[in-house]
C-alpha cells in the first residue's frame, strides 16, 4: 500500500527544513575585483550589482584611479611635481578648482593636528629614501635632518590667492602620501554612488571606506595585528564609514639591525616612536587618512588631544607594549581578538 | 504510523543534518583555502589540505609560499624586513599576511569567511 501523500510531504518538508538550515545558496550577489593603482592593490567589493555593471565600474574606476595617481604624485611627472618645482623656485603655481579645494582641506587638517599631519615635509621624506620603490639605508645624517626640521615647513606656509599658490617658506615640498589615498577612496565611493551602487567596500592597500551592507548583515572588517599574523580586532561598519590604519610595519627598512619606518615626526625629523599602529574610523576617508598619521606621530602621550582637535571620536592606538588605547566610542564598536591590556581614554 | 518511506526520509534527513553540522560548524575556525593575490592579477584560491609549494612572481622577484598540513606561510620573499616570513604559519579563517613590497598577500578563508576585508 502506498503511504499517504501527506506523510511523504511531511517527511519531504523536514528534509527541506534541514537543507534550508544548513545550506545557503552560493554568494553570487557579491562581485569582487582588484585594481593596481595609487602604488598599491585596491580591492573592491560590490553587493547586489550585476556582472555587466561591475565590469563597467571596474574599467571606469581603473581609469579614474590611474589619473588620480598621476595628478597627485609629488615626485613623478605630473601636476603636483610641477607645483613642487614652482615652490622650490619661489614661483607661484596656478591651481585648478579641485586642487584649491583639496589644498584647503589639507591645510585645515594639518592645522587641527598641530602639524603632525604635515604634507609639507616632502624633502624630509625624500631624505629618508621613502620616495624610492625599495627604500634602504643608511638613514640620513643628523645634520641634514636637523636642517630640514629647523626650516619648519608647514601647510600654513602656503598662501592661496586668486587661484595662485605660493609659499612663504622655500622648504615646503608637498607629499600627499597620508592624504591622497583617502581622497581617492572618497572619490571612488562618490563615483559608485553616482552609479546607483549602495553597498560596496573600496580597500586601497589596507585602508578602506565601506557603504551599505552585505545583504542582510553589515560589512565585517578585520584590523590587522601590528606584530602577528591575523587580526587584532573586528568591527562592523555602519552605513558609510572609512577605516584607516597607520602602522610602523607598512613601509620600512632595516639598517644595521635597526628598523626605520616611513611615518616621520616633523618635530624630530625621525620615524615617530611610541605607537605600533593607529586605527581611525570617520565617515570621510581623507580625514581618516590624515588623522591616522597625525595620531601615530602624536603617540600614546598626545593622541587623545589631537583626536579631539581633529574631531575624531573613533580611534585606537596600540603602543610598543601592545597596550590598546581606545576612545570610549571605539571601545563600543571594536571586538578585540586577543586579551590585551586596554585603556579607555576619555 | 511511519511507513518505510517516511523512515527512509527521516534517517536521510538526520544523517544530512549531522554531516552539515560537522562540515559547516565543527571546523569553523579552521581555514579551508587561502586566497593568494599578486598585484592586480586575479586572485587564486589554493586548498590547504594539499601540501604544496607555490612560487609567485611579484615586482621585486619571486616569493615562495608553502602549504603543509592545513597551514600556509611565506618561506622566501625578496623584501627587506621579511615581515611576511616572520608572520609564520597561518591556518585560521581570516588570518592574513602580505609582502607589501612584492605586492603578494595571503588570506586564509573558511567556508564562512569571518571578514569581508582586512584593514592594515
Amino acid at each position: 500500500m502506498k503511504p499517504p501523500r501527506s506523510r511523504l510531504l511531511t517527511s519531504g518538508l523536514l528534509l527541506c527544513v534541514v537543507l534550508g538550515g544548513g545550506c545557503s545558496p552560493a554568494d553570487n550577489r557579491l562581485q569582487q575585483f582588484q585594481i593596481l593603482a595609487l602604488g598599491t592593490l585596491i580591492d573592491i567589493s560590490l553587493w547586489d550589482v550585476e556582472t555587466g555593471q561591475a565590469d563597467r565600474v571596474r574599467q571606469e574606476l581603473e581609469q579614474q584611479l590611474h589619473q588620480w595617481h598621476h595628478d597627485w604624485h609629488g615626485w613623478q611627472p605630473g601636476p603636483l611635481r610641477d607645483i613642487n618645482q614652482a615652490l622650490a623656485n619661489n614661483q607661484p603655481a596656478r591651481l585648478s578648482a579641485e586642487q584649491q579645494q583639496l589644498f584647503n582641506q589639507a591645510i585645515l587638517l594639518a592645522s587641527r593636528s598641530d602639524h603632525l599631519f604635515n604634507p609639507a615635509i616632502g624633502q624630509l621624506v625624500a631624505l629618508w629614501g621613502f620616495h624610492d620603490d625599495a627604500p634602504a639605508g643608511p638613514p640620513p645624517a643628523q645634520a641634514a635632518r636637523q636642517q630640514l626640521v629647523q626650516a619648519n615647513p608647514r601647510m600654513t606656509d602656503l598662501v592661496i590667492d586668486n587661484n595662485q599658490l605660493r609659499s612663504t617658506n622655500p622648504a615646503v615640498q608637498l607629499d600627499f602620501g597620508a592624504f591622497a589615498k583617502g581622497v581617492a577612496i572618497d572619490r571612488a565611493i562618490d563615483y559608485l554612488k553616482t552609479q546607483g551602487i549602495q553597498h560596496a567596500i573600496v580597500n586601497a592597500g589596507g585602508d578602506l571606506r565601506a557603504i551599505g551592507r552585505h545583504g542582510e548583515r553589515l560589512w565585517r572588517i578585520g584590523i590587522r595585528h601590528p606584530r602577528q599574523a591575523g587580526v587584532v580586532a573586528a568591527l562592523e561598519t555602519q552605513g558609510d564609514e572609512s577605516v584607516f590604519t597607520s602602522g610602523d610595519y607598512e613601509r620600512n627598512y632595516q639598517y644595521e639591525g635597526q628598523r626605520y619606518h616611513h611615518i616621520l615626526d616633523p618635530g624630530t625629523g625621525t620615524p615617530a616612536h611610541g605607537a605600533l599602529s593607529v586605527t581611525v574610523i570617520h565617515n570621510e576617508a581623507a580625514t581618516a587618512d590624515a588623522a591616522a598619521t597625525a595620531l601615530f606621530v602624536a603617540g600614546p602621550q598626545h593622541w587623545r588631544r589631537i583626536a579631539r582637535q581633529m574631531g575624531i571620536e573613533l580611534a585606537m592606538l596600540i603602543d610598543e607594549q601592545l597596550t590598546v588605547y581606545m576612545t570610549p566610542a571605539m571601545a563600543q564598536r571594536l571586538t578585540l581578538e586577543q586579551e590585551l591590556k586596554t585603556v579607555i581614554s576619555e | 504510523m511511519m511507513t518505510r518511506a517516511d523512515r527512509f526520509m527521516l534517517a536521510g534527513a538526520i544523517g544530512l543534518l549531522i554531516w552539515l553540522y560537522a562540515s559547516l560548524w565543527g571546523s569553523h575556525l579552521a581555514g579551508e583555502s587561502a586566497r593568494l593575490r599578486v598585484g592586480n592579477q586575479p586572485s587564486v584560491d589554493v586548498p590547504l589540505n594539499e601540501n604544496h609549494r607555490y612560487t609567485l612572481s611579484g615586482p621585486r622577484g619571486d616569493s615562495i609560499i608553502e602549504v603543509s598540513q592545513g597551514r600556509i606561510r611565506f618561506i622566501e620573499s625578496p623584501c627587506q624586513g621579511k615581515q611576511c616570513i616572520h608572520s609564520g604559519w597561518l591556518q585560521r579563517d581570516g588570518e592574513f599576511t602580505a609582502c607589501i613590497p612584492n605586492r603578494i598577500s595571503i588570506t586564509v578563508r573558511g567556508r564562512d569567511p569571518r571578514f569581508d576585508t582586512i584593514n592594515f
